[in-house]
């Protein structure tokens, strides 16, 4: 594996949830120890399993792991990390300024920013401290700070005017208030990061276009910033051995060849290692060994002989359809299928005669141009969110930029590459589609945060005030924040997958929600292998291991939820897309008949 | 020298998401802070959002608050007493509490709102 070889000292693995960064940070943690080296780990996984992989309890401060001689295993856990950078800057005036005046400054730290300084807070200790680093050869982590959050740090303006005399003016650096340790220490950090002598970067993706866009947009961002060395892992990749005539297995395998194929002109000049599907589950030294060289384990064998009773995408639309009209909203982390979904919800209600508004962010454009015009009651909007999010940006630059001095217009421009301005620029765009909620259902297929949502709704604490004072008796106004509040006019879908880390990042995308005030209708699990009846020896192993997560899905997060299963081709068309929204076969439990198409 | 302080109300991110719409009130106002200081004038700002603590501490400020709530700000103290409340201070009026004459010209604040035919 290339990216082990003359390792250096820290190396950061980064990539979407759910691409496998732990369980490698884990294997490479424990070949480099086995290697003779000292090696600490640390996780900010927020599946946070490197305990259970490795069977011990770890915490915040470095744990041998005895099973491993030479090996430290430390958790950071940035939930914690910014409650705990909150709490610094908000605690001295809890209690002393007035309730609401808190929660709102709270508000204002409790976005992914906020998270991702607060835990770049905790990497500066670990990549400057020279007691610490005397004491190691290699610190491996689990995951890596965005080139957003290192960009902030390295802004002179960033420092000047605030931190040092506390009087600059009121632009935005919320995120950087809670801030303790001195500039020069993060100066520091930075200079390690981007020191190809001390730090490799590890892209982790899967073998799907999505992912590796996503690899390829991280690569430019942190080589702009000068953490150039970098390499490319594409992980659990299907291998040809492993097809045994499932004719699922083959399309995935063809699916995922050609994706690394096509993979974006960015990637190709990096170092790729290609590691594959395993039929065993990253448990245990032994199957840590095992991801890396091409030993085997004994498959955990694994038959799903009972499906859990699922809904299928076309029963929440027959709920859905008890009203005539309204929003339906997907959210959901990127790359986990809201777009196809979208259309296959908008195809649905429009086949049973409802009119409806589709409005996508759909970059292929593939689905929008094969969606338009086919049935007569659906309307597809499509918006670039590129393009919309450079429309804004230059709109608030222009507008706001023009009075600011050359730091003042560095902190705005850095501001707006933030993820939340995309989020708003693509929301923007597509509220003009929203009032037609009153009259048809519109779909979309994105939508800000709950945290951006909040923000976006500056006099939503003033408006509940009013409302509450008012009464019922009041005079009935709306803000569009009460309409996404109210289940009869907007549904929030979450969209996951059947894995862990997806399946929690959900989940804080719905507390998120409920922080707004926005309670999600539905959950859906998409591109479940297990509902996709697959053949293969190796993908029923992995069908097995969802039904772990759809359970927690079901029983734990969920009011109401769907599976959509993994299709073969890319369901493009409408006939792909109702097979999507049906589980096709019959589900055979305990000798009964239970559903069929 | 004269001080005056402005206590802003949680501004979240200049990338306007508290509100969709730029508050020009806000563009204006940096302009003309920008212009006292030049003038030997001293302004200080302190933004809810990232000082609370300065809120916390002047009594005058924290009282305010209980009062009238976050949505009254800005405040704006001049030598620690309360001299404006609920917009933010015109440059004339910035001009006279600090002692700069300000030649007619540019007595009206820059209040074009739309550039370019666009509106804010």
């Amino acid at each position: 594996m290339l990216f082990l070889e003359h390792a250096p000292a820290f190396l950061f693995f980064t990539g979407k949830g759910g691409v496998g960064k732990t369980s490698l940070a884990c294997a490479t943690a424990v070949r480099l120890a086995e290697e003779g080296k000292r090696v600490l780990l640390v996780s900010t996984d927020p599946a946070s399993n490197v305990g259970q992989v490795f069977g011990v309890t770890i915490g915040n401060s470095g744990k041998a792991i005895d099973e491993v001689p030479g090996l430290s295993a430390l958790e950071i856990d940035p939930q914690a990390a910014a409650q705990a950078y909150r709490d610094r800057i908000v605690g001295p005036v809890r209690g002393v300024l007035p309730d609401a005046v808190v929660k709102g400054i709270e508000e204002q730290l409790s976005g992914a920013c906020t998270t991702e300084i607060a835990a770049f807070d905790e990497f500066t200790a670990l990549l400057t401290d020279r007691a610490l680093l005397g004491g190691y050869d290699h610190i491996i982590f689990d995951t890596a700070p965005t080139g957003h959050t290192i960009r902030l740090l390295q802004l002179p303006g960033a420092w000047s005017g605030f931190l040092e005399t506390g009087k600059g003016d009121a632009s935005c650096l919320g995120p950087l208030a809670g801030l303790e340790k001195q500039r020069t220490q993060y100066h520091d950090a930075v200079q390690a990061l981007s020191d190809p002598e001390r730090t490799r970067l590890v892209l982790v993706a899967r073998a799907q276009q999505s992912a590796l866009g996503e690899a390829a947009r991280t690569h430019s961002e942190l080589a702009g910033i000068g953490l150039a060395r970098q390499h490319l892992v594409v992980n659990g990749v299907l291998d040809e051995n492993d097809i045994a005539g499932d004719p699922l297995a083959a399309a995935i395998f063809r699916r995922e060849r050609s994706a690394v194929a096509a993979m974006p002109d960015e990637l190709r000049d990096l170092p790729v290692d290609h590691v594959p599907l395993k039929a065993f589950n990253l448990v245990g030294v032994p199957a840590l060994r095992a991801l890396l060289s091409d030993q085997t384990l004994p498959s955990a064998v694994a038959t799903v002989t009972r499906l859990p009773q699922a809904p299928d995408l076309a029963s929440l639309v027959d709920d859905m359809a008890v009203e005539s009209h309204g929003l339906i909203m997907l959210m959901g982390k990127g790359g986990v299928g809201k777009t196809t979904l979208a259309a296959a919800i908008a195809v649905e209600l429009a086949s049973r005669g409802h009119p409806v508004h589709l409005t996508t962010s759909d970059p292929a454009a593939h689905l929008s141009e094969t969606l338009h015009g086919t049935i007569g009651n659906l309307e597809v909007s499509r918006i670039d969110p590129r393009a919309e999010t450079e429309r804004y940006r230059a709109h608030v630059l222009e507008v706001k930029g023009s009075k600011l001095d050359a730091q003042g217009r560095a902190m705005l421009e850095e501001d707006l590459r933030s993820p939340c301005t995309e989020e708003i620029a693509v929301f923007q765009a597509f509220s003009r589609i929203i009032r037609d909620a009153g009259k048809k259902f519109v779909v979309m297929d994105t939508a800000p945060t709950g945290h951006t949502l909040l923000l976006l709704d500056a006099t939503g604490a003033y408006h509940r005030e009013i409302a509450r004072q008012m009464g019922t008796n009041g005079p009935h106004f709306t803000t569009p924040m009460m309409q996404l509040q109210n289940p009869a006019r907007t549904k929030v879908l979450i969209v996951t997958l059947a894995e862990t880390t997806p399946v929690l990042e959900a989940a804080g995308l719905q507390a998120d929600l409920r922080r707004a005030g926005i309670e999600p209708w539905a959950w859906i699990v998409n591109n479940s292998l297990a509902f996709a009846r697959p053949v293969s020896p190796l993908l029923k192993v992995r069908a097995a291991n969802e039904v772990a997560q759809i359970d927690v899905v079901a029983s734990v997060h969920a009011r109401r939820w769907a599976v959509a299963p993994l299709q073969a081709e890319e369901p493009v068309g409408i006939e792909r897309l109702r097979q999507l929204a049906r589980h096709e076969q019959p589900i055979i439990e305990e000798g009964r008949h239970v559903r069929t198409m | 020298m004269v001080t005056i302080q402005v206590f802003d109300p949680a501004l979240c991110c200049s990338t306007g998401v508290c509100s969709a719409n730029v508050d020009q009130n806000l563009i204006t106002f940096a302009a003309d802070a920008d212009w006292v200081a030049r003038q030997g004038g001293r302004v200080e700002r302190f933004n809810l959002a990232q000082q609370p603590l300065a809120f916390a501490e002047n009594v005058a400020v924290k009282e305010f608050l209980e009062r009238s709530g976050q949505e009254a700000l800005p405040l704006v103290l001049v030598d620690g007493k309360v001299a404006l409340a609920g917009r933010y201070p015109r440059r004339a009026e910035l001009a006279r509490w600090a002692g700069i004459s300000v030649p007619i010209a540019q007595a009206a604040p820059s209040g074009e709102c739309c550039s370019g035919g666009r509106c804010c």
